[in-house]
């Protein structure tokens, strides 16, 4: 099951990228190829050689609505630019401010220079100090959502080693304290209570098996929002119950349901989404404890039952070992 | 109530890991076990625990963000849309359903840019909220958990985890109906 979800996401994800660049190079929305009609006001004194100039560009809010197929800005596109005029080709060079269109800046963040939109001038007529005429092509840009897919893969490549990395400490912390606990006899007393519930959740885990210890405090840990201890205990707990697995490398049935208890992810009170809430200016920031409590409750209840009823289901059986 | 319940709520997830350290700590001292020595036998799984889920959680996270840069997520929304209107889930919200079990802090930017759009206090606001409280980032939680013990074949964990996120995504929807329901 892991293996069709896994390669569908990546599928799924690798062809809706291809089939995006393809459109945008059938509908071209970043104008590739194609010249805008701008205006040209130097707003500042050329360099000493004279081949840089700082202007200002304009164009008018309809020029600029036809060019791009979008709605036409309210008013005029004003934009400082800096221009290079040598014998080898004039250049632009435009770093769209808060002011510039949405479009424009999409565009600076996906050309070549991050932030910089690059174009070629053509048809310039030039007089220092009177607006002067020209038409302007901006840099090509294709393959973005191919550029972004790569680049996501590499990126999120680094977030699953740092999140690991970042758990070395707390899993240390926590697991030095389980252990002194375990030893106190602290986690056979807290087994002991409850084991009406666990006795039915995990049958084939022993009742006074430490692998029990630790999934009760992990969940309880859960419940109360203390992600950094519940993460440690739930791996403790993952540790003892493949011990009693008798095919490494095989999920067992109790792990399965332990798993469907976290990923329910009960919690009597979702700090994060009220933390949220209350930084977006809400007058009621606490309103949402009882409607996760149910949603949670229900995702719980729906998760243990249908663990419960798919592990008797042939596609999910250990295949047996072959001989020979 | 509701807010008694908060403040004793609160109260606990303040005091609870120094807490536990005491009672742990505490309780093994007086059962005389050699705390140090053990707490240190117990923490020296921390490192190898840690670096044996990289590879697990390599291959998870890197074809989630492929998926997710890719857009085609709003593909998905665009879709089936007309059928999860049909039990009333507004269209803004179905996103934020498909993204919980993927991205803990995918939906979390997810959740806040829904809340600065339509407000924490509207409906919207209301049900992106308890549906990201409502379930845990399943694919994460599975990496996570079984490349711990290096297992790779995971049954029918992550179907089960699925049919939990449908049904905590459906509560979080009915249940705020009910309460805020326009």
């Amino acid at each position: 099951m892991l293996n069709h979800v896994w390669i569908s996401l990546l599928a799924i994800g690798i062809l809706t990228a291809v089939g995006r660049d393809i459109a945008d190079e059938i509908n071209n929305p970043y104008r590739n190829g194609r010249s805008l009609d701008v205006i040209f006001v130097a707003s500042a004194p050329a360099s000493a050689d004279r081949s840089a100039w700082q202007a200002e560009l304009t164009v008018s809010g309809q020029a600029f609505a036809e060019f791009y197929n979008e709605p036409a800005p309210s008013s005029p596109v004003r934009q400082s630019v800096r221009l290079t005029i040598r014998d080898e080709g004039q250049r632009l060079i435009l770093t769209p401010d808060a002011k510039a269109p949405e479009l424009w800046l999409t565009m600076a963040k996906l050309g070549a220079t991050k932030g910089q939109l690059l174009g070629t001038i053509t048809e310039l007529r030039w007089e220092a100090g009177v607006p002067a005429a020209a038409r302007v092509e901006f840099e090509p840009i294709r393959f973005v959502k191919l550029r972004a897919v790569t680049q996501a893969a590499l990126d999120f490549a680094n977030t699953a080693v740092e999140i690991s990395l970042g758990l070395i400490g707390i899993m240390a912390l926590w697991l030095g304290l389980i252990k002194v606990a375990e030893a106190a006899g602290f986690v056979a007393l807290l087994t002991r209570a409850l084991r009406p519930i666990t006795s039915w959740l995990f049958p084939d885990v022993p009742h006074d098996h430490p692998a029990v210890g630790a999934m009760i405090m992990n969940i309880a840990a859960n419940m109360l929002g203390l992600s950094n201890a519940a993460t440690p205990m739930g791996l403790k707990a993952m540790e003892e119950l493949n011990k009693l697995n008798p095919k490494a490398g095989n999920a067992t049935n109790a792990m399965c349901t332990f798993l469907a208890i976290n990923t329910g992810g009960l919690i009597l009170i979702p700090a994060t989404a009220i933390a949220v809430r209350a930084a977006s200016g809400s007058a009621n920031p606490g309103i949402i404890i009882g409607t996760s409590i149910v949603g949670a409750g229900c995702a719980t209840v729906a998760g243990v039952l249908a663990a419960k009823l798919m592990q008797r289901l042939p596609m999910f059986r250990v295949e047996e070992e072959r001989h020979g | 109530m509701g807010d008694l319940f908060r403040s004793i709520l609160n109260v606990i997830s303040v005091i609870a890991i120094p807490g536990l350290i005491v009672v742990f700590l505490g309780w093994g001292f007086v059962k005389k076990v050699k705390v140090y020595e053990v707490f240190v036998e117990g923490a020296k799984d921390g490192f190898q625990t840690a670096v044996r889920i990289i590879p697990y959680l390599v291959a998870m996270l890197f074809a989630i963000g492929i998926f997710r840069a890719s857009g085609a997520m709003d593909v998905l929304v665009t879709i089936l849309s007309p059928v999860t209107s049909l039990v009333g889930m507004p269209a803004e919200a179905l996103p934020m359903a498909f993204l919980r079990p993927l991205s803990g802090s995918g939906s979390l930017g997810l959740m806040t840019e829904i809340m600065k759009t339509h407000g924490p206090d509207s409906f919207l606001g209301v049900l992106v909220s308890t549906m990201y409280g409502s379930t845990e980032t399943t694919f994460y939680v599975l990496a996570v958990y079984f490349g711990s013990v290096n297992i790779k074949n995971t049954r029918h964990a992550l179907p089960a985890g699925l049919v939990a996120d449908v049904f905590g995504m459906i509560g979080a929807l009915v249940v705020c109906r009910i309460l805020f329901g326009v």
